[in-house]
């Protein structure tokens, strides 16, 4: 599943990202990289996703968390 | 001279650090050839004297914007004795990436665990003294923001230039121990990077960095560089995970033995429920604007009253003693003694803006804003950030363009510029508003409504024009954003740094309004006030079958001229040249519109002028406060000319249509 299909307070962690290396270093850059573990704080369906992973509030543009592979925990 | 260079991402503290360091031994340009800005700063520590240069912010190292860019030539090929990587303490392990990404260049190095008093009440206990010894390098943790604390700093910056310690990268090329790797360093046998890693070298091939494929690609044969290709397009863009996920690793190892923190569950706050709500989001984003914009008034207010109350009082005086010489005591008012009054002025909305938005930032509240907005900046290609500066153009552009410094790139900035130029600040409203009245009556209120279109029209020019140029299409990624915890504002560190800054903005600002009032002084300038006696009425004269192509004659071309300087010159101009009152005729007396201006001017001007006029006032140049400060923010002359010369001609260019249908219609 993508990161737009989690719920709001449910776990996961990142599995793969897709795009090209532009996005995957700036996914990586910001504390995302695969295996980390996040929790949703805020996913209402439209506004962009928030997210918590190490220690760090990250919001998320919903056509970019289409393209990042999760998974739960 | 030792220089030190900071490093750190976006939040980490770098810049509260090089304030603290530097005070206002700093200097801030661009770097050249680049739309960066460089900042760069001098301090002295016993006997020795510090270069401190800061380097852009950015979360890792993979030059992906020009930023990245400027800071990896830095970070790789510059000539700092010392590279030092800022993280937050509280945020250790996502803060760490910029160490883990910097490991492999061979550069002596010091990592600054800053913010130890916020991670401390998040109930993190770091043991620094392991990470050192752990890592090998130089480790101190300490708060940048408390001033006291810096004796620690000065004694870990000695030591660490003293004996140098570098940061290897060969436990984090374990972890990432692939068959991309291993075939990379194979066919890279045998070269020579200079100071950094062959590890490094290929972990920044498999991110497809721009400058390390450029680079090796240029080293080798060309059969050979093919061969690379091959395994970097089997990866395609997983070569940045591999060494992604390896680098996070090397962090969590790192850490797991040196860090102990209490467990807790992240939920938004109550507030961070409001603030990022779709629609309430939007609203206490409005509000806090406009408390915002309450704020910097009622500072800024008296500043603006006292000032202009001063001059009131400076006039006379200079009349009587420079009496005998009537042009000197003229240009003493309006140049010297007008524009300094002019300046000191809007600089205390400038102050406010900055004071109010340093506060936004520095409580982490701006990212809130960001964040609700972004979708619609996002359109123009702008940071959600653009939000609170752009609007604040409703008030005072010149004070705005000071804070598009929240913006984190210059591209972003310039543009933000370019567009702020466009928002009519309050008394550009007024005067359209009163021009249009006075000549559509009842109609007037259509005029709000067709300035709005156009406003978003000319939003739309400037993206195709500016946007694309300044924003790189492909440098633009959606919102992937860091909405920083909230923090107690730093009121020391905050006011010393808006006082430097709004006296920089004084400096380069007076220069500006003084020498356009000098140009606009001996323009109309005349022995004994009149008009026609004028220079300027001679060019506008000369001029005149020419601005008439505009739908201006003299009066409203010089008027329009007046305009640039201020708005409300606009309307003392016109109330001059349309009467034959005894005001003494100047281009930049602040004067309000004369009692009876509206009588003379429907007597004077035809409905199609009217119409070239106050569609030619929309867009004209702001004010010559907006290009002071353009001037200082930009640090380019160049730039500030180019966005004038591009107002000038939509606003000209905006009279010719309007004229020209206006004459066929009516």
């Amino acid at each position: 599943m993508c990161l737009s299909e989690m719920k709001e307070n449910q776990k996961g962690l990142i599995q793969k990202i897709n795009g090209d290396s532009r996005f995957v270093s700036r996914v990586v850059s910001m504390g995302l990289p695969p295996s980390s573990p996040f929790l949703v704080l805020q996913n209402d369906g439209r506004s962009p996703v928030l997210l918590y992973s190490h220690d760090t509030m990250i919001a998320i543009n919903r056509k970019e968390c289409a393209q990042i592979d999760v998974e739960m925990a | 001279m030792k220089t030190i260079a900071l490093l750190g991402q976006p939040n980490s503290g770098k810049s509260t650090l090089f304030n603290a360091l530097t005070g206002s031994h700093q200097h801030v340009g661009n770097w050249p050839g680049k739309t960066v800005e460089r900042a760069e700063g001098y301090f002295t520590y016993g006997e020795d004297l510090f270069r401190v240069v800061d380097l852009p912010g950015s979360y890792g190292l993979t030059a992906n914007s020009a930023e990245e860019v400027v800071t990896r030539n830095f970070v790789e090929h510059g000539n700092a004795d010392i590279v030092c990587i800022i993280v937050d303490a509280s945020q250790l392990e996502r803060s760490l990436y910029m160490l883990a990404d910097f490991a492999g260049i061979e550069r002596p190095v010091m990592l600054v665990l800053n913010m130890m008093d916020v991670a401390e009440q998040k109930g993190k206990k770091i043991d620094v003294q392991k990470i050192q010894s752990l890592l090998n390098i130089p480790v101190l943790g300490f708060t940048a923001s408390n001033l006291e604390g810096y004796s620690k700093f000065f004694e870990t910056l000695k030591n660490a230039i003293e004996k140098p310690a570098k940061i290897s990268s060969a436990k984090i090329r374990e972890m990432s121990e692939s068959s991309p790797v291993v075939a990379l360093e194979e066919l890279l046998d045998g070269l020579d990077f200079g100071n950094r890693e062959k590890f490094w070298i290929v972990s920044k091939l498999l991110e497809n960095d721009a400058l390390v494929c450029a680079e090796v690609k240029a080293a080798v044969k060309p059969e050979l560089w093919r061969e690379i290709q091959n395994v970097l397009d089997a990866e395609d863009s997983n070569g940045g995970l591999i060494t992604g996920e390896a680098k996070y690793r090397f962090i969590s190892e790192t850490l797991r033995e040196v860090t102990a923190a209490s467990e807790k569950t992240a939920k938004l706050s109550r507030f961070d429920k409001i603030a990022t709500h779709r629609i309430w989001g939007k609203f206490v984003a409005f509000f806090i604007l406009v408390i915002t914009l309450a704020v910097s008034m009622t500072i800024a207010v008296p500043i603006i009253m006292g000032c202009f109350g001063l001059q009131g009082v400076v006039e006379p005086l200079v009349n009587n003693v420079l009496g005998s010489w009537p042009a000197v005591a003229s240009f003493v008012n309006s140049v010297v003694v007008g524009g300094l009054a002019v300046t000191v002025a809007m600089v205390g909305f400038v102050f406010a803006i900055l004071v109010t938005f340093g506060l936004m930032e520095d409580t982490g509240y701006l990212a809130r804003s960001s964040y609700v907005f972004d979708s619609w900046l996002s359109r123009l290609g702008l940071h959600g950030k653009a939000f609170m500066p752009l609007v604040s153009g409703l008030a005072c552009t010149g004070g705005a363009v000071c804070g598009t410094r929240v913006l984190d790139t210059r591209g972003q900035r310039l543009f933000a510029m370019v567009l702020l130029w466009s928002i009519p600040c309050g008394s550009k409203v007024a005067v359209v508003l009163f021009l249009a009245s006075v000549f559509f009556g009842s109609a007037a209120p259509l005029f709000g409504i067709v300035y709005v279109a156009l406003i978003f029209a000319s939003f739309w020019l400037s993206a195709k024009l500016f946007g694309r140029k300044l924003v790189p299409v492909d440098e633009r990624v959606g919102m992937i954003m860091e909405l920083p915890p909230y923090h107690k504002p730093h009121w020391k560190i905050l006011m010393k740094t808006v006082g430097r800054n709004t006296r920089e903005v004084f400096k380069k600002a007076i220069i500006v309004i003084w020498l356009i009032s000098f140009v606009f002084w001996v323009l109309s300038y005349s022995r004994d006030g009149l008009v026609a006696h004028s220079l300027l009425y001679r060019i506008g004269n000369f001029i005149e079958p020419f601005t008439q192509i505009f739908g201006m004659r003299w009066q409203l071309f010089i008027s329009y001229i007046g305009g640039i300087f201020s708005k409300e010159a606009s309307l003392g101009v016109m109330s001059v040249v349309f009467s034959s009152s005894s005001d003494a005729f100047s281009l930049i007396a602040r004067n309000e519109a004369g009692a009876n201006l509206g009588e003379m001017m429907r007597a004077a001007v035809s409905l199609p002028e009217a119409l070239a006029f106050i569609f030619a006032s929309m867009f004209n140049i702001p004010c010559v406060l907006a290009m002071g400060t353009t001037y200082r923010e930009t640090h380019s002359l160049k730039w500030m000319l180019a966005i004038a010369g591009y107002y000038f001609a939509i606003s000209l260019g905006l009279a010719f249509i309007v004229y020209h249908i206006a004459l066929w219609v009516l």
